[in-house]
């Protein structure tokens, strides 16, 4: 079926000029992709007065429901209604399978890792799959989890991971987020708008729910209780209300019907914790925590920090209480330890990766660090702690001096630093002034393992505003997509 | 040598706390060197201890109590049978430390940590530098290194407190046990020597001169000292506040990178009031026919130490005096 872009409906899709990359929704000769359909016929029979109207509603939504992000590099404005563009993004039921099967294999791989460090004594060190000094000279390597128990050897209980589409069509993955990945409150908050303002754009499309996020999360954090413990206790611990992500530790005790609690509602008495209610003291039994390690009990860590719950340390070693995700996590978040990944695939699951890293070049190897040095303005450089796009040198972006400031920063620093091959993110449909215009996106699928492992339909798609733009974090500015899982076909 | 040791840790409050939560790392290590024959923790009020090996090797007992009080107090009885260490015979060439082997499996006792900062050319790094100039084996580097820390730094207390940086410390010339054993440490790491921190027991009335007579009991400190890492030979504990060896008279609680690693004690009350920390150990020498508990009367308290905290919850630690 040969599907001819222009001359048809109202235009929004007219001159639609999918560039170099991958774009999810029309091949390279133009023709519209299976699981589009039926989206682009509907967007066709839409004229942009209507699209202005659907977006007006949206935006009412978000901002009666108070859905907001944080930009932490503005000086002022720093709160702004969540963008959600309303072309959706679609992913067909095979392809969806394959991926969350990739994603499951993976998370096992990195919990293997982190429990083999942790309560493992470090097989795969002793084995030389990854150096000891790599993992020693982590900041995410916390010394103060070794030996702490964690129920199913399950450290990371919620894993955001981020992938993208190359040009060749694959996915890949990015970024894996250990840590407190955030983003599933507007995943959830973005379907319940799309269904509100347009439901009629789901006509015809069997796509998976998401508001069962809330008891998946549940479960998974039940089956996280000391001693398999019968109806736990849950908490979400969060900083308090001026952290950015505040909306979704809200939302998340809300869906999971627990207290939010911040650290001053909570009480550690013989080396257990309780929960501050009006009904006395509760024992709490798991934790879901939205703080960082390093806050987590002044005690052990940062004794300037209010956050965290005093003799927290002292209770997790006891092994009265669970935190989730663990602490430590960290260490595989660290971007140097990601190049390892895939291998580390191999040796616990004894499989080949079913989703490849995008090609990575380590800096501490003279070798590679030459060669990608010598095309950085070709490349991508990471810096290996931060996140959220935070310190991320494009080179074909750069200019020379930043180029040149970049090498000199990585020559005297490289365990600090990673290099990347530039990955030409997949483009979809998105509205821009009065069209429909191609706009690179990536994807951050959500994983939840606790006795067993689950991947949740969908995930976050966020998507740069700009043409050419590969930045998508919101926080630098992106924006967001509903995120359709079409269910497998009924025989 | 047979040591009965006893660290007596007294917190007075001059408001009534509610709530207090503490980790304490006071047990000796049981290893080749030091064998453990009796170890008990006493708390007034009573407690429950939860006592577990972190990371380092190290036991740490967890203690919370959630009892209005103005005061607590916790004992650690040990009793302990030390022996000599060896002394590394032959040197170790300089060029032995550049092995990227050992230079990668050391990499945490060669690395800057919370409490060991340097930068490369500033003035710890130069006077290292400088120190080592010439050394022609490791064992040379490292008691060039231990000379310079004494030349530079007087002992001395109530000049640093906890948050003192290297930096300052060589402005300030002066400071006690766990400043020499920093200072030293950072000194070594910056030229490529790695170093362990280590946190004990000294048995000895002046802890800048162990091998003067002591008395049968001595009331004291904890002390600090460090291990540097020589290729080919192993750890070698030395005492940078002596200048001396490390023999039978040194008790090893633990290791790590710095004072952070290896805290005797680290803790934190509710309340709006002040605490004041009173630490001391009394150590007596044991010998066979005597009970295995600690004699003597401790002297009166020393060491008053409080932290700046967060609102509402406030910080004790103490500081490793000798």
């Amino acid at each position: 079926m040969v599907d001819l872009l222009p001359e048809q409906g109202s235009g929004l899709l007219d001159r639609y000029q999918p560039g170099g990359a991958f774009d999810e929704a029309f091949d390279a000769d133009g023709a519209v992709r299976g699981p589009y359909r039926r989206i682009v016929e509907r967007f066709r029979e839409l004229d942009i007065d209507e699209v202005k109207r659907l977006e007006n509603l949206v935006a009412d939504e978000f901002r009666r429901q108070g859905i907001t992000f944080t930009v932490y590099s503005e000086e002022e404005g720093t709160e702004r209604i969540w963008p959600m563009d309303l072309f959706p993004r679609i992913i067909a039921a095979a392809e969806w399978d394959e991926l969350s099967r990739g994603l499951s294999q993976r998370v096992a791989a990195m919990n293997c890792f982190l429990a083999d460090l942790y309560n493992g004594g470090g097989q795969a060190i002793a084995d030389g799959v990854v150096p000891r000094w790599l993992v020693v000279s982590s900041q995410g390597f916390e010394r103060n989890a070794v030996g702490i128990r964690v129920p199913h050897s399950a450290h990371c209980n919620i894993a955001g991971i981020d992938v993208v589409r190359a040009a060749d069509g694959r996915y890949r993955v990015l970024e894996d987020n250990l840590r407190s990945p955030s983003g599933i409150s507007y995943v959830i908050e973005n379907r319940a708008a799309m269904a509100k303002a347009c439901s009629w754009l789901f006509y015809d499309h069997p796509v998976e729910p998401t508001e069962q996020y809330g008891r998946m999360l549940r479960s998974t954090l039940e089956s996280m209780a000391p001693d398999g413990r019968d109806s736990p206790h849950i908490v979400v611990l969060t900083p308090g209300i001026f952290n950015s992500a505040y909306f979704e530790h809200a939302f998340l005790a809300r869906s999971m019907g627990v207290e939010l609690v911040e650290g001053r509602d909570l009480v550690v008495d013989d080396h257990t914790v309780y929960s501050r209610t009006i009904e006395g003291l509760v024992k709490v039994d798991v934790i879901y925590r939205r703080i960082d390690d390093d806050f987590l009990d002044p005690v052990a860590f940062r004794p300037d920090s209010t956050l965290g719950v005093p003799g927290l340390l002292g209770a997790l070693r006891a092994g009265t209480v669970t935190v989730c995700n663990a602490m430590g996590n960290g260490v595989v978040d660290d971007k140097a330890v990601y190049p390892y990944v895939p291998e580390l695939i191999r040796y616990y699951l004894g499989a080949e990766p079913i989703i490849d890293n995008v090609t990575t070049y380590t800096m501490w190897d003279p070798d590679q660090r030459a060669e990608a040095l010598a095309r950085l303005d070709q490349l991508v450089a990471k810096p290996v702690g931060e996140s959220g796009g935070y310190g991320v040198l494009i080179g074909p972006h750069a200019t020379e001096q930043e180029l040149d400031q970049a090498r000199a920063t990585i020559e005297a620093e490289p365990r600090d630093w990673i290099v990347q091959e530039l990955v030409h993110l997949s483009t979809l449909p998105s509205f821009a002034e009065d069209r429909l215009e191609p706009r690179h996106l990536d994807l951050r699928p959500f994983v939840l393992t606790g006795e067993r492992t689950q991947v949740f339909p969908g995930g976050l798609t966020r998507v740069a505003m700009r043409r050419g733009s590969l930045i998508v974090n919101s926080s630098q500015g992106g924006g967001s997509k509903d995120t359709w899982v079409l269910a497998p076909e009924t025989p | 040598m047979r040591l009965g040791i006893a660290y007596r840790m007294h917190f007075r409050y001059s408001e009534t706390v509610t709530e207090s939560q503490n980790e304490v790392r006071v047990r000796p290590l049981h290893d080749d060197h030091q064998r453990v024959l009796a170890y008990r923790l006493i708390s007034r009020p009573r407690l429950e201890v939860l006592s577990v090996s972190d990371y380092w090797g190290t036991t740490v007992e967890h203690l919370g109590i959630r009892i209005p009080h103005n005061e607590l107090e916790l004992v650690a009885e040990s009793t302990v049978e030390t022996s000599s260490r060896a002394e590394p015979a032959e040197p170790v060439e300089v060029a032995a430390l550049t092995d990227s082997d050992f230079k990668t499996s050391h990499l945490e006792f060669l690395s800057a940590s919370q409490h060991v900062h340097w930068e490369g050319g500033n003035a710890l790094s130069q006077r290292a530098g400088s120190a080592v100039a010439g050394a022609s084996s490791v064992q040379d580097m490292v008691r060039a290194v231990m000379a310079d820390v004494r030349g530079v730094l007087t002992y001395r207390q109530g000049a640093t407190d906890i948050g003192t940086t290297l930096t300052e410390l060589l402005d300030g010339g002066a400071g006690v046990c766990q400043d020499f054993a920093h200072l030293a440490a950072g000194m070594l790491r910056s030229v490529g020597v790695p170093v362990r921190y280590v946190s004990g027991y000294l048995f000895a009335a002046d802890e800048t001169a162990p091998d003067t007579e002591t008395a049968d009991v001595v009331s004291v400190q904890t002390h600090a000292w460090i291990e540097a890492a020589l290729p080919g030979w192993g750890w070698w504990a030395l005492d940078p506040t002596n200048g001396g060896a490390v023999g039978e008279r040194h008790v090893v609680i633990g290791r790590g990178r710095d004072y952070g690693d290896v805290p005797p004690v680290r803790g934190a009350f509710t309340g709006s009031g002040t605490a004041e920390v009173d630490a001391e150990v009394v150590i007596g020498r044991q010998f066979d026919g005597q009970a295995s508990t600690p004699a003597g009367e401790p002297e009166p308290p020393r060491a008053v130490v409080t932290t700046p905290a967060a609102p509402n919850w406030r910080h004790q630690q103490s500081q490793q005096q000798q």
